[in-house]
């Protein structure tokens, strides 16, 4: 049991050593891939072992009993598995793939990636199983043809193009690439299973997806200080009390509800509140990430500035947004958004 | 069908028509197999299948194991009783029968799937068994293609094109496999079977046996199959010394002849033959016939060339193998049709060809003994001639179906019946010899033969299976002499079916197929010819014939014309295809990438990400000539549009000629 483990790491191992030295060698190729028949691998797959088998029973019944015509649809069969063979490669083969669109996600969300399948010869291509790479996903289509279909099955008619949409789990914020993208059909006769790879060769410009910090949950309330407007009177979001909730870390001392703090023994269970102002006279609000204080750290610093732009999205105040030495906005929008969204994901912390 | 139906057939959802579809393939496989079947095994498939079709029809679940298992067993407890075992050829194609219609109503996961197809394939090969003849070759194509088409069906993963489009991709990968299966088929090193024994396989064929009872010869005169083809490499000597031997009987019992037993103990004689004139060289094609004697044309040389066997020939001049023939064979000998055999033997040797069986045929001895009495010459040709002229001269005849005689066959058969077929004759022939003291014997083989116009060779049917005389004549030998003759002369210069009274309901159709030159002679001789060949290239590619082949193969492709032309062949397909694919491209991006090419090679290759308009400006910005600028500039511009803003066919057809014109001014 133990030397199987140990079989299947090694196997493991020389495979993605391989794997990543064949990707090395995409690099520099343009926008997309066509699929040559170098880069498409074949192997037969259980059924289609089980018809050597049988086809080695044929023979040996046609020699026993000295059938002509054994011999001749024990050729015609074994010639059909090889045309099958031929056809299975010349599914994939010449076939182009292109990254589609990719929407941002904030992290711990699905990233979802579009791959383009093109089609430009003339001949419609079925059952194209698309997937990433990642052994799990695989496992239960390992035998395509015999186990249910595996979740990205695909036809591309002549000349046409069909998109497939894989999820990836993106758990943190910055350029997610997508992982290796494997492509296989057995069909016609699902005696023989061809596969290919694909690994972008520009991660930032093809089949990569810029992640968001994930925006924290529950969030203190958008700052109220220090955004003094240019003409010097109030803060912004303080002109109305609108109530009052539990403390949250980072919340100003002088925003504490101390009235009901004192109504509630902290030993008793009572819990500090912080009182929560509304609406705002004031026309712009400034998010400084160095505002923050530094205890938090740097990702739940992140986090909570992105919480507040999109809160400050929300309530269609105009936001500006300080990070290090960039600085973005004051303005509202989803270029704005998009453009701090990004500033943030990107953040490389304190130069 | 109505119409209603296949309507319905056409919407039923994806599972259940590849499921029908599967039950069609399967149904394919297996109805040839009802022809050698138990009836009761046919009707059992045919239910299964029926069962499977229309819980499929109508979406119920499948049986469980709890009914299939006893119905299982009971068919398997059926065939054991119908064979009495449940090993061997038949038995084992019936299981297999069973096993595949069971399989089917037994088919839950994808995977048992490709068991039923692969099973089907494994019965479509046990079909071979029983006929290998063309038509089965071409239904066998037909049910390999749609058995192609169910498990191909079953791959599809999203779209489903019809049937038809189905059906042609797996005739097209049939059709992509056809010259890499010839291919093999010629070059797979042949071995001789078979691998393991056959027991009893081989039974149930027809031919001549070492015995000739009343109506041995006739039952088999009565089938069509074919006992032998010869094709005779020189000329063909004429119909009535088409006498090919096979078995010499000598032994009488009053009813049956049989071989005379060799002496044991007896060293064997030296057998004078004097062998002259021009020789016969023939090569036979023997059906299996499950015995072990040959027919070779009279008088066979001493050497018989059959690969795969051991032959060995008789004191009478028979020829046989070591081991039962069991498969189509082929032999080639050299024969004399002019000869003396054992021409100075001496009489005493000669003692065993006189033997009668005491107390038989009273009343043909004395016939014998008053011939003897009135004949002017006392020599065995006389006598003979004296036999032979009572058969011509009184009222016999020659019919397949002769009363059956009594005890004495010999006497019913001259003095009551005097109607017999050549096996009546013959013997009551060498009974006569014998009686007025001429040593005589039985030889029976086949008579004749049909010649094919197409291809040269002379088919020998069953229904040529002949019985004649041979009577030792001091200074002469053995000499054939063919009783037969003397009543149904057609019978040894054309065949078999003139020499016989036309049949009772007279048939049109059969005179019309034995007149050679009618269409439908005509049309049976072309279909021989093709079957002829079907057999000896296809059916019976052994390894000798292989041998030959490849030898005559290579010999024609090392010529250099052969050479030539498989070149120029070659070359005419890459053109081909290389056309094909420049139609298939647009003109237009054939255009633009002969126009980036261009530029590339001055050292400006378009970006990937660089549209015409992007492209046009970097160009303008390199060193050329003002024609050339203005050249690439309108190229890119013209391009731009026509790629962009597709306009309609006539502008884009002036606009891609103005194209190709520019391109050439283009740097």
């Amino acid at each position: 049991m133990a030397a199987r483990a140990q079989l299947q790491a090694w196997y493991r191992h020389r495979r993605e050593r391989w794997l990543v030295r064949r990707d090395r060698g995409d690099s520099g190729a343009a926008t997309g891939i066509t699929l040559t028949p170098r880069r498409v691998y074949i192997l037969p797959t259980r059924p289609g072992l089980g018809f050597a088998v049988l086809l080695l029973l044929m023979l040996i019944g046609a020699l026993n009993y000295n059938l002509g015509l054994g011999f001749a649809l024990t050729f015609f069969t074994g010639a059909c598995a090889v045309a099958d063979m031929f056809l299975t490669t010349r599914n994939l083969v010449a076939l182009k793939l292109t990254a589609g669109r990719a929407a941002p996600v904030f992290a711990g969300e699905q990233a979802q990636f579009e791959v383009q399948l093109h089609n430009p010869t003339r001949r419609d291509r079925f059952a194209i199983v698309i997937g990433f790479d990642d052994d799990a996903s695989w496992k239960s289509a390992a035998s395509a043809a015999v186990s249910p279909p595996p979740p990205h099955p695909t036809d591309v008619a002549a000349g046409a193009t069909s998109a497939v949409v894989l999820s990836a789990p993106a758990p943190a914020r910055g350029w997610l690439a997508a992982p290796r993208i494997r492509l296989a059909t057995s069909f016609p006769l699902g005696l023989f299973r061809a596969w290919s790879y694909w690994k972008p060769a520009r991660p930032k410009l093809e089949l990569a997806i810029l992640v968001y910090p994930a925006p924290e949950t529950p969030a203190p309330p958008l700052p109220s200080h220090g955004a003094a407007s240019e003409d010097g009177h109030g803060a912004v979001g303080l002109d109305n009390f609108a109530g009052i909730r539990p403390y949250q870390q980072g919340d100003p001392m002088r925003h504490l509800a101390w009235r009901q703090i004192a109504r509630h023994d902290p030993a008793l269970g009572g819990q500090l509140v912080t009182k929560q102002f509304d609406g705002g006279a004031v026309a712009e609000l400034a998010l400084d990430f160095a505002e923050l204080p530094a205890h938090l750290g740097l990702e739940l610093r992140l986090s909570r500035m992105t919480q507040w732009v999109l809160q400050a999205e929300l309530r269609a105040l105009p936001y500006s947004l300080r990070l290090g030495a960039a600085s973005y906005g004051p303005a509202l929008g989803d270029a704005h958004r998009a453009a701090c969204l990004s500033a943030l994901a990107l953040y490389e912390g304190p130069a | 069908m109505k119409p209603a139906v296949f309507d319905r057939l056409q919407q039923l959802p994806r599972e259940k028509s590849d499921t029908l579809l599967l039950l069609v393939a399967a149904l394919m496989v297996l109805v040839p197999h009802f022809g050698h079947l138990p009836l009761w095994n046919s009707l059992a498939v045919c239910a299964i299948l029926l069962w499977r079709a229309v819980l499929t029809w109508r979406g119920r679940r499948m049986p469980s194991i709890r009914v299939l298992l006893p119905v299982s067993v009971a068919s398997m407890a059926g065939v054991y009783a119908s064979y009495g075992t449940v090993v061997g050829r038949d038995p084992g194609v019936a299981m297999l029968a069973l096993l595949l219609a069971f399989k089917l109503l037994e088919m839950r996961a994808r995977r048992d799937l490709f068991v039923v197809v692969f099973l089907a394939l494994f019965v479509l090969l046990t079909n071979f068994f029983y006929s290998q003849s063309m038509p089965t070759a071409l239904f066998m194509v037909a049910t390999l293609i749609v058995l192609l088409t169910a498990l191909q069906t079953f791959q599809y993963t999203g779209v489903v094109p019809p049937l038809g489009q189905r059906l042609k991709l797996s005739a097209r990968l049939f059709a992509l496999a056809a010259p890499l299966a010839v291919l093999i088929f010629i070059v797979f090193p042949r071995i001789q079977g078979p691998l393991w024994g056959m027991p009893g396989d081989a039974a149930g064929r027809t031919g001549l046996s070492d015995s000739m009872a009343p109506g041995t010869l006739s039952s088999l005169a009565q089938s069509e199959e074919v006992a032998f083809r010869v094709r005779f490499t020189g000329s063909q000597p004429p119909q009535h010394q088409l006498y090919w031997r096979s078995i010499v009987l000598g032994a009488y019992d009053g009813s049956t002849w049989t071989r005379v037993p060799r002496l044991r103990g007896v060293q064997r004689p030296d057998i004078a033959i004097a062998l002259r004139g021009a020789p016969v060289r023939q090569e036979i094609t023997m059906e299996p016939s499950g015995q072990r004697w040959l027919a070779v044309l009279e008088l066979g040389g001493p050497q018989v060339a059959m690969p795969g066997y051991g032959v060995r020939d008789s004191d009478e001049m028979e020829y046989f193998t070591t081991t039962p023939v069991n498969r189509r064979a082929r032999y080639s000998v050299t024969s004399y049709t002019d000869y003396a055999l054992q021409a100075n033997a001496q009489p005493p040797s000669l003692v065993r060809w006189l033997e009668l069986p005491a107390g038989f045929n009273p009343r043909t001895l004395a016939l014998a003994r008053q011939l003897r009495q009135d004949s002017p010459q006392q020599d065995g040709a006389g006598l003979s001639r004296q036999v032979l002229d009572k058969f011509r001269r009184e009222a016999f005849s020659y019919t397949l179906q002769p009363p059956l005689g009594g005890r004495d066959l010999v006497d019913d058969f001259l003095f009551t019946s005097r109607a017999g077929f050549c096996e009546h004759y013959a013997g009551a022939y060498v009974v006569l010899m014998r009686a007025m003291g001429v040593p005589a014997r039985v030889v029976t083989g086949y008579q004749g033969g049909e010649r094919n116009p197409v291809d040269g060779y002379l088919t020998v049917r069953q229904s040529d299976a002949h019985a004649w005389a041979e009577i030792w004549l001091p200074g002469r030998g053995w000499l054939r002499v063919d009783p037969t003759a003397a009543v149904a002369p057609e019978r040894v210069t054309r065949n078999l079916a003139r020499a016989l009274p036309a049949p009772v309901g007279f048939n049109p159709l059969f005179a019309l197929q034995n007149d050679p030159d009618s269409w439908l002679a005509a049309f049976r001789f072309r279909y021989a010819a093709l079957n002829n060949a079907w057999n000896q290239y296809v059916l019976d590619y052994n390894p000798e014939r292989q041998r030959s082949f490849l030898a005559e193969l290579g010999g024609l492709l090392l010529t250099w014309r052969t050479a030539l032309a498989a070149l120029l062949v070659a070359g005419l397909l890459a053109l081909w295809q290389w056309r094909r694919q420049r139609r298939a491209a647009d003109p237009l991006e054939v255009l633009y990438d002969a126009f980036c090419r261009r530029q590339a090679r001055h050292g400006d290759p378009r970006q990937p990400d660089e549209g015409p308009a992007a492209y046009a400006a970097r160009l303008r910005t390199r060193p050329a000539s003002a024609e050339q600028h203005a050249a690439a500039d309108r190229f890119l511009l013209l391009y731009g549009t026509l790629k962009y803003a597709a306009p309609d066919t006539e502008s884009r057809t002036a606009s891609l000629a103005t194209l190709k014109t520019l391109l050439p001014l283009c740097r």
